[in-house]
C-alpha cells in the first residue's frame, strides 16, 4: 500500500501546519503512506485524521493506512487564485470519494473525468510533503 | 399567523453597491461612520420612527480593510445612542448580514427591546482580490487539509456545477442564462451595481474563472451599506404604513465544512432544504404559495441548486427553467428580482441585508419596474460555505 511519490521543485505554497497529532499523518506520506484514525468504538474512519471520533465522540482511535485509491466526485481548474498561488495558475483541484467511505480535496494533477478512478501520490517538496491525485486505468 | 410576538421588518434604506472605498483625486474618501449615519436616519424616517424608539443595534462585522474597529460602539457614540438591548458585531462567512438581521429580530422577539436596527457597511474594494483570496480562503476550507492545495471560495461552487452538468445533463449555456436574467433584473434596480445588459454570448465569451464558470458567472467584488429597521408588529401596525412580517424562519447546519467527509450528494443542499422546510412549516405555507425569493447565490449554479433544494424547481430542472423564463420577473416564480449576488452586486457581509431590502420593497410594492405584480409572500435564504448551512426567512406583506 505505498503511494508513487513523486519529487516535485520548491517549497509549498500555504505549507499546512503540523501537530503532534497529525505528525504522525505528514511523516506517513513522506514515506508513501496515506495513514487516518479510525474509531475504536463505532469503527468509523475519518479523515483528516482527529484525536476525538466525528461520529461519536470517542477518544480511542487507532491509525490505519488507506489504500489511496478512489474515484473522482468532481473537479474545476482556477484560473484566478490567491496570491501564493499566482506561479500555479492554472491548477485543478477535485473532490475524491476514496474507497474506504472518505471524501477528501486535493490537487488533480491531470485530466481525469467525474467518477473515473484515480489515486493519490505523495508530492516531495523540498520543504515538505503534500499529495494530489492521478487518473488510473480501470 | 396567530402568534403573538410578530415581528415587522418596518423600513430601510442602502446605499447603492460599487466601490466607495478609496482616496479621491482631491485627497477625500467615504468614511464608514458617514456613509452608515446617512442610512440610519434615512431608515428610520422610512419606518416613521423615532430615534428614542431604538433600543438596540446588530451591526455586520466590517471587513479588517475597514479603518475604524470596534464599530459598533464607535456608532452608538456617534449616533449617541443608548440601547438597553444589544450592541454588537455579528460574524458568520457569507452568512454574516442574515445572522446579524436574526440577532435583531431575535432581540424584538426576547423583549429586549421594541425597535432594533440590524445593519452594517462592507468596504472591500481597496484591496485587491488575489490578496482578498488569502484571506477568504482561509474562510471556506480546511487551512491545513484544503487550502494547501489552493482551492477558492467559488472553487468549491464551479465543482457543484460540474458535478450538476455530469449528473442532470444541463448545458453549461443554460446555468449562463441565470446570470443573464439577474442582470436584466438589476438593469431595473438603481441600487445594482451592474447594470448594462448583457445577452448569453456575453456571458460565454468572458474568461474562465473556476471552470465552467466564467468572470459573469461569478461575483464581483463591490462596497455596500444598508440599514434596516425591526420592530415588534404592534408598533410596525400603529405606524399605519405597510411592512413585511416574518412568518418563518429556518436555519440548518449539515455538521460538515465545504465537503462532507462521509461521501454524499454534495448537490442536494441538505441545509437548505431542511431550513427550507422548517421556514415552510411554521409559516403554514409551501413553496407553491410563494411570489417571490431573494437567494444568495454566488455563482449561476448556486442558484439553481437552492431552487431546487427549496422546492421553487424540479430537481434537475432548474437551469433549464431559468433559460425557459421560468424564475425570470413575469415568470412562475421570480427569483433575485434586486439581480441578486451577480449583478445587484456581492458586497459579502451585508449581501443579505440587500436581498431583505429587496422583499421588503417589493411586498411594499415600492419595486418600481422590477415590482412583481401583487407580490404577498416572499423568501430569503442565505447559506455559509458551500451551502453547509443555510438560513430561510419568509415574509409577507402586512399593512
Amino acid at each position: 500500500m505505498t503511494l508513487p511519490i513523486i519529487v516535485t521543485k520548491g517549497t509549498r505554497a500555504y505549507p499546512p501546519r503540523m501537530s503532534e497529532f497529525t505528525q504522525l499523518f505528514w511523516d506517513g506520506l513522506v514515506a508513501g503512506r496515506f495513514l487516518t484514525t479510525r474509531c475504536n468504538a463505532c469503527e468509523r474512519p475519518s479523515f483528516p485524521p482527529k484525536p476525538i471520533c466525528p461520529h461519536c465522540w470517542s477518544e480511542s482511535v487507532n491509525w490505519i493506512d488507506l489504500t489511496g485509491k478512489g474515484r473522482l466526485y468532481s473537479a474545476t481548474t482556477v484560473h484566478a487564485g490567491p496570491a501564493v498561488f499566482s506561479a500555479d495558475l492554472p491548477y485543478r483541484v477535485g473532490i475524491v470519494d476514496l474507497d474506504e467511505g472518505l471524501r477528501l480535496a486535493t490537487r488533480v494533477l491531470d485530466d481525469t473525468e467525474l467518477d473515473q478512478p484515480v489515486e493519490l501520490v505523495v508530492l516531495k517538496y523540498e520543504d515538505g510533503p503534500l499529495y494530489g491525485v492521478r487518473g488510473i486505468p480501470a | 399567523m396567530t402568534r403573538s410576538n410578530n415581528v415587522a421588518i418596518l423600513g430601510g434604506a442602502a446605499t447603492p453597491v460599487g466601490k466607495l472605498q478609496g482616496v479621491s483625486e482631491d485627497g477625500t474618501q467615504q468614511l464608514e461612520h458617514e456613509v452608515l449615519g446617512r442610512l440610519i436616519v434615512e431608515a428610520l424616517a422610512d419606518a416613521g420612527l423615532e430615534k428614542e424608539d431604538v433600543g438596540s443595534m446588530i451591526f455586520t462585522l466590517p471587513r479588517p480593510y475597514t479603518q475604524q474597529k470596534y464599530f459598533a460602539t464607535f456608532m452608538a457614540n456617534y449616533m449617541r445612542l443608548p440601547c438597553d438591548g444589544l450592541v454588537m458585531e455579528v460574524l458568520g462567512n457569507g452568512m454574516t448580514p442574515a445572522l446579524t438581521f436574526q440577532v435583531a429580530v431575535d432581540q424584538v422577539r426576547l423583549g429586549r427591546t421594541k425597535v432594533a436596527l440590524a445593519l452594517g457597511i462592507n468596504f472591500e474594494t481597496g484591496t485587491p482580490a488575489p490578496e482578498h483570496m488569502m484571506s477568504s480562503m482561509r474562510a471556506t476550507g480546511d487551512v491545513d487539509f484544503h487550502t494547501p492545495f489552493g482551492f477558492t471560495p467559488i472553487s468549491w461552487y464551479a465543482m457543484d456545477a460540474v458535478r450538476y452538468i455530469h449528473e442532470h445533463g444541463s448545458s453549461r449555456e443554460d446555468l449562463a442564462m441565470v446570470a443573464v436574467k439577474n442582470r436584466r433584473h438589476a438593469s431595473l434596480n438603481p441600487l445594482a451595481q451592474f447594470r448594462k445588459p448583457m445577452t448569453l454570448e456575453d456571458v460565454l465569451a468572458q474568461r474562465p474563472i473556476v471552470d465552467p464558470l466564467g468572470l459573469y458567472e461569478v461575483p464581483g467584488r463591490g462596497d455596500g451599506a444598508v440599514c434596516l429597521v425591526i420592530a415588534e408588529e404592534e408598533i410596525a401596525r400603529k405606524t399605519g404604513r405597510p411592512y413585511a412580517r416574518i412568518r418563518g424562519e429556518g436555519f440548518y447546519h449539515e455538521g460538515a465544512h465545504q465537503i462532507s467527509e462521509v461521501p454524499n450528494d454534495m448537490i442536494a443542499f441538505e441545509a437548505a432544504r431542511r431550513a427550507g422546510a422548517k421556514a415552510f412549516a411554521e409559516a403554514g405555507v409551501s413553496a407553491g404559495d410563494l411570489d417571490l425569493a431573494e437567494i444568495y447565490a454566488p455563482c449561476t449554479i448556486v442558484e439553481v441548486l437552492v431552487a431546487e433544494a427549496l422546492g421553487l424547481c424540479p430537481r434537475g430542472q432548474g437551469a433549464r427553467q431559468a433559460a425557459s423564463g421560468e424564475t425570470a420577473l413575469g415568470g412562475r416564480i421570480p427569483i433575485c428580482t434586486s439581480g441578486g449576488l451577480l449583478s445587484l452586486g456581492h458586497p459579502a457581509y451585508v449581501t443579505a441585508l440587500y436581498s431583505y431590502y429587496e422583499l421588503l420593497e417589493q411586498l411594499r410594492h415600492r419595486g418600481g419596474e422590477r415590482q412583481v405584480k401583487g407580490a404577498e409572500l416572499g423568501l430569503a435564504c442565505t447559506e455559509l460555505g458551500n451551502y453547509n448551512a443555510a438560513m430561510v426567512h419568509v415574509l409577507e406583506a402586512a399593512a
